[in-house]
């Protein structure tokens, strides 16, 4: 009698990736469009202001008044980071004075140019309608803390509070949703081009999106833990356990691109740029402040495990977006050399 | 009528006619400032298609293992192909351009509006033969298939220069019907010869080759893709993203507060006095890193760190002053 049992569980295990392929990886080329560390700042800053928005709001809608100080921390750390990406973004353009190109036709003022199916113009968009909520959040938290008294930011917010609590759910819902949309969209972008390794990768807008929230729970928890030990401990402790869900979120699909990309995931993975992915990106942005987080280690305080932890994180995160933007771009290039 | 270029690469002969015509109309400098480099690569001393040369003559020599007179003879060949914009039916430039500077004029050809063009340098990757490049004044240039000239009733420079007709300028139907009889002759002769450019790449090639090896050999990509084919899905899963790491974050919120209420000292964490988000809170001391050690790894979790069984539980009010709100959790 033939054993005929196994042959679809292991096609099944074959197939599970070949069926995210949709037919070959993708092999040809395309150029590389120059893109270096403004891009990599860029994917890196936007991801945090996102990040921290979406934190703050899931607090402050939470209604645990412990939360306060980590909501208003970032709200206050969103709107300026993203204030340094587009300042980054404009010089990063060939010629900068024309930025307003992206969000009005140059030659049919004042029309808007918005082309939903390119990935640049969509994003400038979501960045733009993001801002609005960022700002909004950001006036909100100084005028609730003291540090801002103009009359009619006062009036407006006095105004804001007085409305339903649904409207502010909305309010916040919508701005959480564009901040999705900025953390997502960069590895989207990544994806729109042909050159193979990230033309293949339908998953970087998912992967950067994880990394976003995760390096933004990390830098959340640093801010407080700065402000002084202990005294956020309900909040950094709640950060820390969903910062914890990001990164294994972020693993998994780590692995998932690499099967999706096979053997066009070269240039990440492999050379200079393959020891800072795996150690860089896989050990010290993952793995280490997973086993930090996860027992004590040499007798190290609870704060400052957990500092290290945060700021392995970030440089992860950092670092993740480093070698997927320059990797395929210089692949000749060894990485001691840059 | 779309307009566009047959290039029938087994009557060109290098002469580079279609690269010098094309430098002097379109007022292109030399590239690397006219410091000459040499490749090594056979004639070829320009390398590329770039934001300097629209018009790129490919010389790829063929030789043979054997080397002796005989094999040589029989086994060698010169290729030469002049390479240039496809102006693409389905243009990926175009596609992700996000200023409108890349646009479709009425001849059908792909055009990068100068005064419009910012330089973000998204078609550059998009392009799946590379011909898109940034220049030295930061903007977009390729092959504009002389629309200046065409808006004159002239054809493009390149084409009028070339000696033998490699380069035919004309409606893209009729070209390809010049270029099917072609290759009927050819394979006649038994020449493999084949037209890259129909439908079956990217939609159509309004400037098309007819070749006789492999696409890849002319440095052409045999099946080259669009570069928006996953933007939707890639939106949507990040969209699914989104939604995996919203649940998970509610969830670890509320699981830390259980963890809170159900610790193993028994009795709930105090919960202060609801008070608005936005009023200032009361100053609270730091607490000991045994507790913060509990509060972040939950009561649970075996740790080195943790509090001896066998040392009391601090005193109600240790924490010094009742101006907590009771947030610290040592007094009720």
């Amino acid at each position: 009698m033939r054993r005929r049992v196994r042959v679809p569980r292991l096609s099944a295990l074959v197939l599970a990736p070949a069926l995210l392929q949709v037919g070959s990886p993708y092999v040809g080329h395309g150029f590389p469009p120059h893109w270096g560390w403004y891009i990599v700042l860029y994917f890196f800053l936007g991801g945090l202001s996102a990040g921290t928005y979406f934190i703050a709001t899931l607090l402050l809608l939470s209604g645990d008044p412990r939360d306060r100080e980590a909501v208003h921390l970032g709200y206050r750390v969103s709107f300026p980071l993203l204030l340094v990406c587009a300042l980054i973004l404009i010089l990063d353009l060939g010629v900068p004075i024309r930025f307003w190109h992206m969000l009005v036709a140059s030659q049919r003022i004042p029309a808007l140019l918005f082309k939903p199916w390119s990935p640049i113009s969509l994003g400038i968009w979501i960045l733009s309608v993001f801002a609005l909520f960022s700002a909004a959040a950001f006036v909100w938290s100084l005028e609730r803390t003291g540090r801002l008294r103009w009359g009619p930011a006062v009036r407006m917010i006095a105004w804001a509070q007085g409305r339903p609590r649904a409207l502010m759910v909305a309010w916040n819902a919508v701005g959480t949703f564009f901040g999705f949309g900025l953390a997502g969209y960069t590895g989207v972008l990544i994806s729109a081009t042909t050159i193979p390794v990230w033309h293949n990768a339908r998953l970087m807008g998912a992967l950067f999106l994880v990394s976003a929230t995760s390096t933004s729970y990390a830098l959340l928890v640093l801010l407080l833990l700065r402000r002084g030990a202990g005294r956020d401990e309900p909040t950094i402790a709640k950060l820390a356990r969903a910062d914890r869900f990001s990164m294994v979120l972020e693993l998994a699909l780590i692995a998932l691109l690499l099967l999706i990309l096979g053997r066009t995931a070269r240039p990440l993975v492999s050379g200079g740029f393959g020891v800072l992915f795996w150690l860089g990106v896989v050990g010290v942005g993952l793995l280490i402040p997973l086993l930090l987080r996860r027992r004590a280690v040499l007798g190290w305080a609870g704060h400052r495990q957990e500092m290290i932890a945060a700021v392995c994180v970030l440089v992860g995160g950092l670092l993740l977006r480093f070698v997927v933007v320059v990797s395929p771009q210089f692949p000749a290039v060894s990485l001691w050399a840059l | 009528m779309a307009k566009g270029f047959y290039t029938d690469t087994t009557v060109c002969i290098g002469c580079k006619a279609c690269q010098a015509a094309c430098h002097q109309w379109n007022e292109l400098p030399a590239l690397n400032d006219g410091v000459v480099e040499l490749t090594g690569d056979s004639y070829d001393n320009t390398g590329r298609l770039s934001a300097v040369d629209w018009r790129h003559v490919r010389f790829i020599e063929q030789i043979p293992e054997d080397r002796s007179q005989d094999g040589f003879l029989k086994g060698s060949r010169w290729l030469m192909m002049s390479d240039v914009c496809k102006h693409c039916v389905r243009a990926g430039c175009l596609e992700v351009c996000p200023t409108g500077a890349i646009i479709r004029t009425e001849f059908d050809s792909v055009y990068i509006q100068q005064d419009v063009c910012n330089g973000c340098r998204a078609c550059i990757p998009a392009c799946p033969f590379g011909v898109v490049d940034i220049g030295k004044d930061g903007k977009a240039h390729k092959c504009t298939l002389c629309y200046d000239r065409m808006q004159h009733g002239m054809e493009p420079a390149c084409a009028q220069a070339c000696p033998t007709d490699s380069i035919r300028f004309g409606d893209v139907p009729e070209l390809m019907a010049l270029a099917d009889q072609r290759v009927a002759d050819l394979r006649a002769a038994g020449v493999p010869a084949y037209v890259y450019g129909k439908e079956e790449i990217v939609g159509g090639l309004n400037c098309f080759f007819l070749l006789v090896d492999q696409p890849e050999v002319y440095g052409l990509p045999s099946q080259p893709r669009l570069p928006s084919e996953h933007v939707v899905e890639g939106l949507g899963l990040s969209a699914l993203t989104a939604a995996a790491v919203t649940v998970g974050s509610v969830v670890a919120f509320r699981k830390e507060r259980m963890d809170g209420m159900g610790g193993d000292g028994g009795e709930p964490a105090p919960v202060p006095p609801a008070r608005p988000i936005g009023t200032p809170a009361p100053a609270v001391p730091g607490r000991d890193t045994v507790a913060f050690m509990h509060a972040i790894h939950g009561a649970n979790e075996s740790s080195r760190t943790r509090r001896p069984a066998s040392e009391p539980m601090p005193a109600a009010g240790a924490c010094g002053q009742g101006g907590c709100g009771g947030a610290c959790g040592c007094h009720a």
